[in-house]
């Protein structure tokens, strides 16, 4: 029994044995052969954003029609007033108002009561989870999205297909499909100030790294320099978002900025990824303003400007956030929320079914909760997950990329358009 | 012993030079070569270098000692750390119920009760670096490295943060060298476990501590004084069952292997049996504790064997059978041999190693030795064959360019950037082993940057005016005379233009870091 048949079997279910049989850099090296220089715009993109932290769905997506909301939250409920009214029941935060004309232009839904049909309330099991796709099971080696680009490589023909934007890989695509962290798109490649140098510098090193003959050296740093070269040509230091839009000060806002760029300088990205944390409050979470709305505002700001800045090309790039769980219904002695269970999530975009409030909603009152205090998970995060890599990516074997689970589209919330 | 080593070694080294397989021994038992050792390994001989390194109590470490003294979290006992943790924990309590009452967080985010903690945790990284690079005592620092990942724990994981350090000094450090049995047992007992995954709550169903007795101090604790929503949230907090996360990663990852054979049930009668192995409070600095109250003393079978109402024995029963089982000595044996010889390891060194394994009932010694004689070791195939971790990539070029490691978090840093930020893998898989892992486009381009900065710095080579004898002292003192040609042409080449000695000298020494030979180990 080989090392790597172990790791495989033990992450990824039967199909990745296929992967033991392939060694990983002649895939990579048939799929490096013939890439085109320029991307075709047309393919669909996944952006996805980790709330980390475990945001109060409840404050995000408010059910300002819940009598059981406001009795919980005497000093932290938005008040009715405040809300941004989604449907009579649902609203939005005030701070996401930006939003609100993505909701109602039907690009924009929200899915509630989703989460892990594990228990655990701490951050990082249940981020764990949430990025391994295996609820329950910690030793599953690589994350979901790795896998989805394992299996479905008929788009594996760029380095930028899957990138997370961060100093590492995060877990969730962590795995043997190449990806690429990028913490900051013009700092990407070889650290020499001086252009003239840089270029220098990098041929060398290719020349060094062509002499190395075959093997995942050679074609990861092939890759890499690919990835380079694609870049200096989309000039990353010269982008400029579309006139009049603004991308908030912060990290969130340089993130989805630069993913924007990559998406419209049509280097090939499939799937994006970028951490946003902030949302652990456990300690005066405030109201309409305040600790969480803050955090909100920036969220809301740099989603509309994401949207408004790829204008048209909204048409095929889903955006969903993601938080590993949600908190209690009711507040704390310290008018905060602790951890709990079903949170809420936002998908937006061209190909989003939107306009509506998803999932079903499993009510507030004391016999609808989660072990007496949270929000019931009604909605299994791998079935919206499942949903956007079938109907918006394409994937055809959602079991290889759960294992141990295969979403079913009965179970789907309908996030994305038939 | 040296004789039937020099024998087997003799039988087995037909394409190594002397130099070569000191080099090979260096790169696998070491971190690297520095400059010079492989030909000094050559001529003390490297069976005998071997055997030393297996002995390491024999091999005097003075200067390591020294450095050693600048680190001051080894001054700290768990109960030191433990009491300033529950100080920093209330502080950032008592800011919290401050700030909520004023509604102003600024001063929360200002005063950063935790600081400490995160700085020892950094401190903790910058140890292990200065250790592989400086310790004489190479072999046992890649052991400690290959059992810490083998038992990870996470220190970011709330008490984990306090609790690392005793787990590295005090759990693993002393026993990585002796019986699995001793380690497993160690691990079993050791709070940064019982804390990482779960057991120190996980209780029989249905039972409850014993009532509070007496002191005013006690009362405190257990609520006499407390307002009804800590009261609640305490209550909700006090775990109600049975926690299957150790006894799952206990068979799949530390003994038995994901092919070993049992059930969920197992899993579940696992469980049971640890039910009760947890920590004492901080206020009681944090140490082990078997809670009679909350162990289900109930039958439990597993694995053929029986456990009843034997309390804390049952675990310790189970550990020794464990860690005798054919399975994990071939799953842990699989693993060892895919750190020293390959990434997919031959068959033949593991066997070997599983035959020294029941020989010797598990003396950790006596398997590594197996593994370093036998033929896969030393095969033209296992040469150079491995890709090194950011790890051993970071420690390896400090060692090669003789650089002496600083008491700054830069080079720790560095191997985070690199992708390996130590002892913070969250999953208890720990980091792998395999090229796959660590060979990706951008973690490629991020060695080579750091590949140019340490390059900088390097002490190791003399500034030279004449490009190839630069190029050729690189080749001996960083690679053991092991560069390629092609290696060696393109710095050349790239040197045509640099007139300056000490330019010339840095590009040469970063391309050769960064380029792939210096990658392989």
């Amino acid at each position: 029994m080989t090392i790597s048949r172990r790791i495989f079997v033990k992450s990824g279910g039967l199909a990745l044995v296929s992967l033991g049989l392939d060694p990983l850099f002649l895939v990579r090296a048939a799929f490096a052969a013939g890439r085109p220089a320029v991307m075709p715009s047309d393919r669909p993109i996944l952006v996805c954003l980790f709330q980390r932290g475990a945001v109060d769905g409840l404050n995000m997506i408010v059910p300002h029609g819940e009598p059981a909301y406001y009795q919980e939250r005497p000093r932290i409920a938005v008040p009715a007033a405040d809300v941004v009214d989604l449907d009579g029941h649902f609203g939005l935060h005030p701070s996401l108002g930006p939003l609100k004309e993505l909701w109602d232009n039907k690009s924009l839904a929200a899915i509630h009561a989703i989460g892990s049909p594990d228990g655990t309330r701490s951050h990082f099991d249940a981020q764990d989870y949430m990025e391994s796709g295996t609820p329950g099971v910690k030793s599953t080696g690589d994350g979901w999205m790795n896998r989805y680009c394992q299996h479905d490589r008929e788009h594996e023909d760029t380095p930028f297909r899957a990138v997370a934007f961060g100093p590492q890989l995060p877990r969730i695509l962590a795995g043997s499909a190449p990806s690429l962290a990028i913490d900051d798109l013009q700092a990407f490649g070889l650290r020499v100030p001086q252009e003239a140098a840089r270029d220098k510098l990098t041929r060398a090193f290719e020349e060094l790294y062509d002499g190395a003959g075959t093997g995942l050296l050679a074609s990861s740093s092939r890759e890499g320099f690919e990835a380079v070269q694609m870049l200096k040509r989309a000039d990353p230091s010269q982008y400029r978002p579309a006139a009049g839009v603004e991308y908030p000060q912060g990290r969130l806002g340089k993130t989805l900025l630069q993913i924007a760029q990559l998406i419209k300088a049509d280097v090939g990205l499939e799937i994006a990824f970028a951490d946003c944390s902030g949302w652990d409050t456990h300690v005066n979470q405030g109201s309409s303003e305040g600790q969480l709305s803050a955090r909100l505002r920036e969220l809301g700001l740099a989603l509309a400007a994401f949207n408004h800045d790829l204008g048209e090309r909204m048409r095929n790039v889903v955006v969903l956030t993601m938080s590993e769980f949600g908190r209690t219904i009711r507040e704390n002695g310290n008018s905060g929320t602790d951890h709990g269970h079903a949170t809420a999530m936002l998908a937006l975009g061209g190909p989003v079914n939107g306009g509506r409030v998803l999932g079903r909603w499993p009510g507030l009152a004391l016999e609808q909760r989660f072990e007496g205090r949270d929000v019931a998970v009604t909605t299994d995060f791998r079935d919206l997950f499942g949903e956007i890599l079938a109907r918006h990516l394409g994937a055809t074997d959602l079991g290889t990329v759960f294992p141990g689970y295969t979403p079913s589209p009965a179970q789907f919330v309908g996030a994305i358009r038939a | 012993m040296h004789l039937v080593l020099v024998l087997v070694l003799a039988a087995q080294l037909p394409t190594l030079t002397p130099r070569d397989s000191a080099f090979h021994a260096l790169n696998r038992l070491a971190y690297g070569a520095r400059p010079g050792e492989a030909d000094s390994v050559a001529r003390f001989g490297v069976m005998r270098w071997i055997e030393r390194q297996l002995d390491p109590d024999h091999v005097s470490d003075d200067h390591l000692r020294d450095r050693e003294r600048e680190f001051k979290i080894l001054d700290y006992n768990r109960a030191d750390l433990a009491g300033r943790y529950r100080d920093a924990t209330r502080e950032r309590q008592r800011l919290q119920r401050e700030a909520a009452a004023s509604g102003d967080s600024t001063r929360m985010r200002n005063a950063r009760p935790m600081q400490e903690f995160r700085e020892l945790g950094g401190e903790l990284q910058q140890l292990a670096i200065v250790r592989a690079a400086l310790s004489e005592r190479q072999l046992r620092e890649v052991i400690v490295d290959f059992w810490t990942n083998h038992f990870n724990v996470f220190v970011g994981k709330g008490a984990d943060r306090f609790l690392l350090p005793s787990y590295i000094e005090q759990t693993i450090r002393p026993r990585a060298l002796g019986r699995f049995e001793d380690l497993l047992i160690a691990t079993a007992e050791s709070p940064a476990m019982l804390f990482y995954l779960d057991n120190a709550q996980s209780v029989a169903p249905r039972s409850a501590p014993p009532p509070p007795r007496g002191s005013f101090f006690l009362r405190r604790r257990f609520g006499m004084n407390e307002m009804p929503d800590e009261r609640r949230q305490r209550l909700q907090r006090r775990p109600t069952g049975i926690n299957e996360n150790y006894a799952r990663e206990l068979l799949e990852l530390h003994t038995l292997g994901v092919d070993g054979g049992y059930t969920q049930q197992d899993i579940i009668e696992v469980a049971r049996i640890f039910t009760g192995w947890s920590i004492e409070p901080p206020e009681r600095g944090s140490g082990f504790v078997f809670r009679d109250w909350a162990h289900d003393r109930g039958e439990k079978h597993v694995f053929g064997l029986t456990f009843n109402d034997d309390g804390k024995d049952e675990g310790i029963r189970l550990l020794k059978f464990l860690a005798s089982q054919h399975a994990t000595m071939h799953h842990v044996s699989a693993k060892l041999c895919a750190r020293f010889v390959a990434d997919e390891p031959p068959d033949g060194c593991i066997d070997a190693a599983v035959a020294a394994w029941q020989k010797t009932r598990g003396d950790i010694r006596a398997v590594l030795r197996a593994i370093f004689t036998s033929p896969e070791f030393w095969s033209a195939q296992a040469v150079r064959s491995k890709v090194k971790t950011p790890f051993e990539f970071v420690v390896s070029a400090v060692r090669a360019t003789g650089v002496e490691p600083d008491d700054t978090p830069r080079l720790a840093q560095l191997v985070a950037r690199l992708g390996e930020p130590l002892y913070q893998q969250p999953a208890p898989t720990g980091y792998g082993e395999t090229e796959a892992h660590w060979v990706n486009s951008g973690a490629l381009l991020a060695r080579m940057n750091a590949a140019m900065g340490i390059a900088k710095d390097c002490a190791s080579i003399p500034a030279n005016e004449d490009h190839a004898q630069l190029v050729d002292m690189i080749d001996q003192q960083l690679l053991a005379g092991t560069m390629s040609t092609h290696t060696k042409s393109v710095i050349l080449e790239q040197l045509t233009d640099v007139s300056d000695p000490v330019q010339a000298r840095a590009l040469a020494v970063g391309l050769a870091l960064g380029g792939p030979d210096f990658q392989k180990q």
